[in-house]
């Protein structure tokens, strides 16, 4: 059985290696900015049916950040409804056969998770200063500055490895079931991984936002994750 | 016993599996317990009870993943096994 | 366990070109669609907000203009109410004071029709008691329809102003005397006796027979009469009822 920690290289561009999860994306990224492109070329002002569920998912987007941050959602609308869309998106790429969703390989989700991770920096000066931003660490003591560095890396980590074991145990799961049982058996453990791919796409963009959040509220202690979750639902 | 350490490595996978699967079990079994009390108390939310559980849960998963994400690893990307 | 970096890189690239992607071809279109409906939104509702409002203010005036209309007739019909009541009023005052006026005339002629009735009446009765008693005196003996009188007579010349007596002395000629039947010898002697004594000389008598004097004297002279009869003295009482009677009608 070949490790699903492993990626090959399907082929190379000069020194670059393209491997199985950047082709995908790129075949994502065509199908969702085209069809967004298209979509989104002839808006009216009495919406059509196509409209009205592009309309429906932005809002319910700004609605879960309005919810969870407490804040204007504008900023931040295009990188978290962006990475939902995005981590959904690859999730279900499995429904297409021969392929495997990119946030199957680690790679795919360190790279998320490294955007987040910027992001909230970058938000987080943005609204506090260099310096404000930086004092955010010593709260409530300096003693706590060890802790807080190694929460803001543990948390991306964490970030990392749940999306990442999720995909990747369902997709190494039905590899095991088809190599067993080929006919229609995976096909519930299929309908669970569609559930759970949708389910980890929540999570991560409003564990982002958490993140985010937290570090662009003024004096306010981090959100509990778990508060945040059960208020926001 | 030339292959000592794929045998503790296939027993510790086995072994981080079942046991990292007894806790979030166990908490899952709680969430879901407490989440029917809240909707046999309170039917009519049941459809925000239901979604925040799905949530839990899945937060819960998470750590069963973990686990499984080190059995895979001392299985498949073991830094002793040459 | 090996991190492909390249791989790593590529998705970040990739996630952050799909982000710049959507966002300016999904996320920014959409947003601005839904803020251009929402201001359309807007726009409407208040332009229906506006146009209510003035509706309002246009019923608010209709209103208005009625409640005047309304008030102009209550006023209108107050007045002609009023009026009405004012006309009738002086018509009922009026009547009642002609009907006062025409109770007091009738009053004032009732009271003087039985006032001139009354006098009348009594007038009436005064000449019937007088009637009455003329006729009642008529039945006076012969005698005394004379002879009782004939001191009276004498008392009555007595009793004349001074002037008068002295006329009557004075006077020449006879004296008229009027008596109710024939007198006899001695009475006319006993008058002109008294006479005589009574004016201090010589009378010369003409007897006149007036039976209308029921009984006493009647001495005329020139310029004085001495009346000592029952007639005298009836005409007397009955003007005297009379004027008494007319004193009350009044």
């Amino acid at each position: 059985m070949q490790s699903p920690l492993v990626t090959e290289a399907l082929f190379h561009l000069g020194p670059v290696p393209i491997t199985a999860p950047v082709a995908v994306t790129w075949g994502i990224l065509a199908v969702l900015g085209g069809g967004a492109f298209v979509a989104t070329r002839r808006l009216k002002l009495v919406p059509g049916r196509g409209q009205a569920l592009l309309e429906t998912i932005v809002a319910t987007i700004d609605a879960q950040i309005r919810d969870t941050m407490q804040a204007d959602p504008a900023p931040y609308r295009a990188l978290i409804g962006g990475i939902f869309l995005f981590v959904l998106t690859a999730n279900w790429v499995s429904l297409i056969p021969g392929l495997e969703p990119p946030t199957a390989h680690i790679e795919t989700d360190a790279a998320l998770a490294l955007i987040v991770f910027a992001a909230t920096i970058g938000y987080g000066i943005k609204a506090r200063g260099l310096v404000g931003y930086l004092k955010t660490f010593a709260e409530p003591t300096w003693v706590m500055i060890p802790l807080n560095v190694v929460e803001q890396i543990t948390r991306t980590f964490s970030l990392v490895v749940r999306l990442f074991g999720n995909i990747m145990s369902g997709v190494f799961v039905i590899g095991i079931i088809l190599s067993l049982a080929g006919l229609l058996v995976p096909i519930p453990l299929m309908a669970l991984d569609l559930l759970t791919g949708a389910v980890q796409a929540y999570i991560f963009a409003v564990l982002a936002t958490v993140f985010i959040g937290a570090a662009v509220s003024e004096g306010e202690a981090p959100a509990p994750r778990r508060d945040s979750l059960q208020k926001e639902r | 016993m030339d292959n000592l350490i794929q045998v503790v490595s296939i027993a510790s996978a086995a072994l981080a599996v079942s046991f990292g699967a007894i806790g979030p079990a166990l908490g899952e079994g709680r969430a879901v317990a407490a989440a029917m009390d809240a909707i046999a108390r309170q039917p009519e939310s049941a459809g925000t009870l239901s979604r925040t559980l799905f949530v839990g849960l899945a937060m819960i998963e998470t750590m069963a993943i973990y686990c499984l994400v080190i059995a895979l690893l001392v299985l498949f990307a073991n830094p002793f096994v040459k | 366990m090996t991190i492909d970096w390249w791989t790593l890189a590529l998705q970040a690239i990739n996630v952050l070109v799909l982000l710049y992607i959507l966002s300016r071809f999904l996320f920014r279109p959409v947003v601005a669609m839904m803020a251009e409906r929402q201001a359309a939104a807007t726009r409407d509702l208040d332009a229906a907000r506006a146009a209510r409002a003035a509706a309002e203010a246009e019923q608010a005036k209709a209103t208005a203009e009625t409640a005047v209309i309304s008030a102009a007739r209550k006023d209108r019909l107050d007045a002609a109410t009023a009026e009405a009541q004012a006309q009738k009023d002086a018509l009922l005052a009026t009547a009642r004071a002609e009907a006062e006026a025409l109770r007091a005339a009738a009053a004032t002629d009732i009271a003087r029709a039985r006032a001139t009735a009354a006098r009348e009446d009594a007038d009436r009765a005064s000449r019937l008691a007088v009637d009455i008693a003329a006729r009642l005196l008529a039945r006076v003996p012969a005698a005394l329809q004379v002879s009782a009188f004939i001191d009276d007579l004498a008392a009555g010349v007595a009793a004349l102003p001074e002037a008068s007596r002295a006329a009557l002395v004075a006077a020449e000629g006879p004296l008229r005397l009027k008596a109710p039947r024939p007198l006899t010898d001695p009475e006319v002697r006993a008058c002109r006796d008294q006479l005589a004594a009574a004016l201090g000389r010589d009378v010369t008598l003409t007897l006149e027979v007036e039976p209308a004097l029921i009984a006493g004297l009647q001495l005329d002279a020139p310029h004085a009469v001495v009346r000592n009869t029952f007639r005298a003295d009836l005409d007397r009482i009955l003007k005297e009822l009379t004027r008494h009677g007319t004193r009350h009608g009044t």
